[in-house]
């Protein structure tokens, strides 16, 4: 592009030279007891930036967002090895603090799973594990938190009510809601929206559009649609391994490996 | 380019079934063209008719290949090569059709030349080779589509330029018989558009064959000066 149209001209950033990589991942194997799951994974997570990772069932992409915030610590018999380092530290060391880790990397899940408390509490919850806020200080939190998960509107005058009260889409707004409002670093989506109808689909792809400011995100998705709709960069994963990664435009218009041109073409059978 | 089959067989029908209409369509236009020089070189200008009225067939052939591709992005949303296809046969499409008014207006042309008589505008006036090198290009042309061959199209692109100077030619050359004999004028401005029909053929040719190496490969040579 850059010989058909004036330096002034250009109307997308320059995505290659303003990348900072805000998850390093090298080297990283894992394993489900005896069987590998993650086959030397090496990729750089950009700050700001959303990541999708596609690829058939199995091929290791939720294991992958999962080891990002350790959340397989929380089964015996997963393990990693190699390195994620968040912000230059590396999460996967002995020593590191899960709580305080998920807290700067929040998850949301497939199903919406709002706790079973009010709409309030479902945000208030996790932000009083981190923090000591006045009452005064947390409503402004709660407010903030359900204004950029885009549902403040929806429930503000109803905040007292139970958040399973609302329906799939709203619910899973409130998860992320929930997830941003410890204010994290990264935000780690795994099919966030195969639960939801469309129109809720669509406002979350807007929300991921608006969080990607303050955010960098990494989404799982099963909808290849949606990743080349949401994402700056994909990821195409295959029986563990990761096949090939690069800019979005570029995997879904004229990928390099075969693989990735025979599943984003419905080739594979 | 991607041979292997989808998961959906509908899909590969629908994509080969685009993919014949464009064959066909390129089929259509090179036998008018063939019509039209034809009968400039014989003087038989009876055809000329039957080759303006052919033209509804290529529009109608561009309308139809429209319509699927518009299906095929609506039900598909094609990625990867699947995608470069389609966008390309959209692109291909369009220079066929205009390459189908090129030989609309040859025909016309050479009913002019012949109805008005040639006042002895010899052999150089004769634009048959020029011809035969356009209709070979788009032949290759659509050869390569038909076997999505990039290096091929690249031929292609290079052979253009001999067109090209081979129209700047018989143009410098009834540029002096004009200056010569005014009368020739009449007839030599309409062999001369019919000559500029025939580079147009040329240009067309080789954006098709600059579409092939976009499906083929996913480079855009387009205006980037090189040849492939």
């Amino acid at each position: 592009m850059d010989n058909y149209l004036g330096k002034n001209m250009m109307p997308v950033e320059n995505a290659v030279t303003n990348l900072v990589p805000q998850i390093s991942i090298k080297n990283l194997n894992f394993y489900y007891g005896k069987d590998i799951a993650l086959k030397n994974i090496n990729l750089d997570i950009f700050k700001g930036r959303v990541t999708s990772f596609i690829g058939p069932s199995g091929c290791g992409k939720s294991t992958l967002l999962r080891a990002i915030n350790r959340m397989y610590d929380l089964y015996p018999g997963q393990r990693a090895e190699g390195e994620i380092s968040i912000d230059g530290k590396n999460i996967l060391a002995k020593g590191v603090d899960t709580i305080e880790l998920r807290a700067k990397v929040g998850m949301v899940f497939q199903k919406p799973t709002p706790f079973p408390m009010s709409i309030y509490d479902n945000i208030a919850f996790g932000v009083r594990m981190h923090e000591k806020l006045s009452r005064m200080q947390m409503d402004d939190r709660v407010e903030w938190a359900l204004t950029k998960a885009a549902l403040w509107d929806e429930v503000k005058d109803k905040l007292k009510q139970p958040g399973t009260g609302l329906s799939g889409g709203q619910q899973q707004r409130l998860c992320i809601a929930r997830g941003v409002a410890v204010k994290p670093h990264v935000l780690l989506l795994d099919e966030p929206t195969s639960a939801l109808d469309p129109i809720s689909t669509m406002r979350i792809e807007e929300l991921i559009h608006e969080l990607k400011q303050e955010f960098t995100i990494a989404i799982v998705t099963h909808n290849m649609q949606q990743a080349a709709r949401v994402s700056d960069f994909t990821a195409y994963m295959y029986l563990g391994e990761l096949v090939e990664f690069g800019k979005t435009d570029d995997v879904f218009i004229k990928p390099q490996d075969k693989r990735t041109e025979d599943y984003i073409t419905g080739r594979m059978g | 380019m991607n041979e292997s089959t989808h998961v959906s067989k509908q899909f590969d029908e629908d994509l080969f079934g685009l993919r014949t209409h464009v064959l066909e369509m390129g089929g259509l236009v090179e036998s008018q063209i063939r019509a039209a020089v034809g009968a400039y070189a014989s003087g038989e200008t009876g055809v000329v008719k039957d080759i303006v009225e052919s033209d509804h067939r290529v529009n109608a052939y561009e309308k139809i290949i429209d319509d699927e591709t518009v299906t095929v992005i609506a039900k598909r949303q094609p990625t990867a090569s699947d995608l470069r296809l389609v966008m390309g046969i959209t692109k291909i499409v369009t220079d066929l059709e205009r390459i189908g008014d090129e030989a609309k207006k040859i025909a016309k042309g050479a009913r002019r030349v012949h109805e008005h008589g040639l006042p002895s505008l010899p052999r150089a006036a004769d634009v048959r080779h020029v011809a035969e090198e356009a209709v070979t290009m788009l032949r290759d042309s659509l050869d390569c589509f038909a076997r999505l061959d990039a290096s091929k199209a690249a031929a292609v692109i290079h052979a253009d330029a001999k067109v090209d100077s081979e129209f700047k030619a018989t143009v410098r050359q009834l540029i002096t018989y004009m200056m010569e004999d005014p009368r020739t004028i009449s007839t030599a401005l309409d062999i001369i558009w019919i000559c500029r029909s025939i580079e147009r053929i040329g240009d067309h040719a080789k954006n098709v064959a600059e579409h092939v190496i976009y499906i083929a490969e996913g480079r855009d040579i387009r205006h980037t000066g090189k040849e492939a």
